[in-house]
């Protein structure tokens, strides 16, 4: 299909619950997605036998030998659902990238087809003790045959050849990307419920970090916490009569790879031309173009993906995110800058999937964000993972 | 160059040849019966012409290509790897857009840059079992 969603701002976020952001929390993984379930759902102005969906993206996105165990390491939506002993009638996962725009177009889908009232999207995200990423395999079967015997394997380095591609085409300077890592910490430091609250960094301390996959040092890539948000979805009209003011949901888009490659290969050019149609997609389908988004929110689990996002939304031409960040371009404290990581982002929060980036959209358009509140502002997008794997989220203070 | 302990690669219906070929220092690429384009990996359908009976034939790949992209792995998530070790993202010269991902023999000393040419090479890792690599074409 083409042209304006028939569910543009029919459906609306009503509530939220963010927990503690912290390295490793004090309960279990299940018990505080039902604590903050809780929370979202009073939060909204409800009570838990009023949520009649539920709705997630349940990945562990951990390329180690950790055990997915649901309720400890992740949280299904069915889990929920039965822990909190609500037999619910639309339970759904999303499948695949960009979780956490997948998860709200499932939530917006349900409501709009009237397969539930009031549902709940909540993403719960685990850190295991132990090293995230080791991985002690002997033996490469499948699809990892073709590069783990190479040596490699892992999101670090599937990042890293995409950011030597984008650093070499186009002469970005690692001084750049001090001002991303710098912004989002800056951001972060501000967030009460952030794992970095009240610690930002400073460039020089970006820059004097051992690299660990050239060009990827630790500071580009987000930190694994425990977590777990939680956002009610009801209809435009049953949100009226609830306690807060209503963030609408003008569109969403998501997109996949066109190319086939080897596991976990993102050539540049792969992640630009899907990314670009994914926009394309996005503003098309929520009748929005990219200059009255006064509140973009890019996705930036690994840093080199905010200058991705900002490039394939239009924020800035190709190949010119570097020189905007160096220039101050996205500094939230300054007048006419893009505030892209306003929110913290992941290299700000924690690595919260996506949920830094949809919960800044909900705050300053629903006017909740308290200090941190930015006037006038009235259209966000939140993205999620790669630009040709994921997706975006168009947000409105106004069902317009 | 060997290194012990490395994750071995495990053959399977879709592999074999490849790592036949391999061990005897061949490179060779699955390349489809219905429309004869090379695919790596081989998977169920052909990604050129879509064909779900691809009968992919492994024919041998002239091993120059270009480097399109690098890395250089300082802390290795896998065991056996001795690291600092750079891989290489290779565009093929046998097809426009065929890629193959493997470390570059020369170290993580060797210059590097967009379009550097490089031919594929062998890493002997356990008896009967080599492992495509590359290594950099002298600059003449």
């Amino acid at each position: 299909m083409s042209g304006r969603m028939p569910s543009s701002n029919r459906v609306a976020v009503v509530g939220f619950a963010q927990s503690q952001v912290e390295r490793h929390a004090a309960s279990t993984l299940g018990a505080l997605a039902v604590t903050t379930a809780r929370r979202a759902i009073a939060d909204a102005g409800l009570g838990p036998k009023d949520v009649d969906g539920f709705v997630t993206a349940s990945l562990f996105p951990s390329a180690g030998a950790h055990a997915a165990v649901d309720g400890v390491s992740l949280v299904s939506a069915n889990w929920l659902a039965a822990h909190l002993g609500l037999n619910p009638a639309y339970a759904a996962g999303f499948q695949g990238f960009g979780q956490l725009p997948g998860a709200v177009s499932l939530a917006v889908n349900a409501v709009v087809s009237g397969a539930a009232d009031y549902v709940l999207v909540h993403r719960a995200l685990h850190n295991p003790k132990g090293a995230y990423h080791a991985n002690p395999m002997t033996e490469a079967r499948g699809e990892q045959q073709w590069t783990v015997p190479q040596g490699y394997f892992g999101p670090l380095a599937m990042m890293a050849l995409t950011y030597t591609e984008y650093l070499e085409r186009y002469g970005a300077a690692r001084e750049a990307m001090a001002a991303v890592v710098v912004e989002a910490r800056k951001n972060g430091s501000r967030i009460p419920w952030s794992y970095w609250h009240t610690r930002p960094i400073s460039a020089d301390e970006y820059l004097s970090q051992p690299m660990v996959t050239d060009p990827i040092c630790r500071l580009d890539c987000d930190l694994p916490v425990d977590g777990v948000a939680c956002f009610v979805f009801t209809s435009a009209e049953r949100a009226r009569d609830l306690p807060h003011r209503p963030v609408f949901v003008a569109g969403y888009a998501a997109g996949a790879p066109i190319r086939h490659r080897l596991p976990l290969h993102w050539p540049l050019d792969d992640v630009m031309d899907v990314g670009m149609q994914t926009a394309r997609r996005l503003w098309d389908r929520s009748g929005i173009g990219p200059a009255e988004v006064d509140l973009p929110q890019v996705y930036d689990g690994f840093s080199p993906f905010v200058y991705l996002w900002m490039e394939s939304l239009s924020l800035c031409p190709v190949g010119e995110a570097h020189r905007v960040v160096l220039e101050g371009g996205i500094d939230s404290d300054r007048r006419g800058a893009l505030p892209v990581l306003s929110g913290g982002g992941a290299l700000g929060n924690g690595r919260m999937h996506g949920v830094p980036q949809m919960l800044e959209c909900y705050l300053q358009l629903s006017g909740r964000a308290g200090e941190r509140q930015r006037p006038g502002v009235s259209v966000g997008v939140a993205c999620h993972s790669s630009p040709h794997y994921g997706g975006a989220v168009v947000y409105s203070a106004e069902p317009f | 160059v060997s290194q012990p302990g490395r994750p071995l690669p495990v053959p399977d219906d879709r592999s074999r040849e490849f790592w036949a070929a391999a061990a005897a220092h061949s490179l060779v690429l699955a390349c489809c019966a219905r429309c004869a384009t090379f695919s790596h990996p081989p998977g169920a359908v052909c990604p050129h012409c879509g064909s779900i009976d691809p009968a992919f034939e492994f024919l041998p790949v002239d091993g120059s290509g270009s480097v399109r992209s690098w890395t250089v792995i300082r802390q290795s998530f896998l065991a056996g790897f001795d690291t600092p070790f750079v891989l290489v993202d290779v565009e093929l010269s046998a097809q426009p857009d065929l890629r193959l991902i493997g470390r570059l023999v020369d170290g993580p000393d060797a210059p590097l840059h967009l379009g550097a040419p490089v031919r594929v090479t062998f890493e002997d890792v356990a008896p009967g079992v080599s492992v495509p690599a590359f290594v950099l074409e002298p600059v003449s």
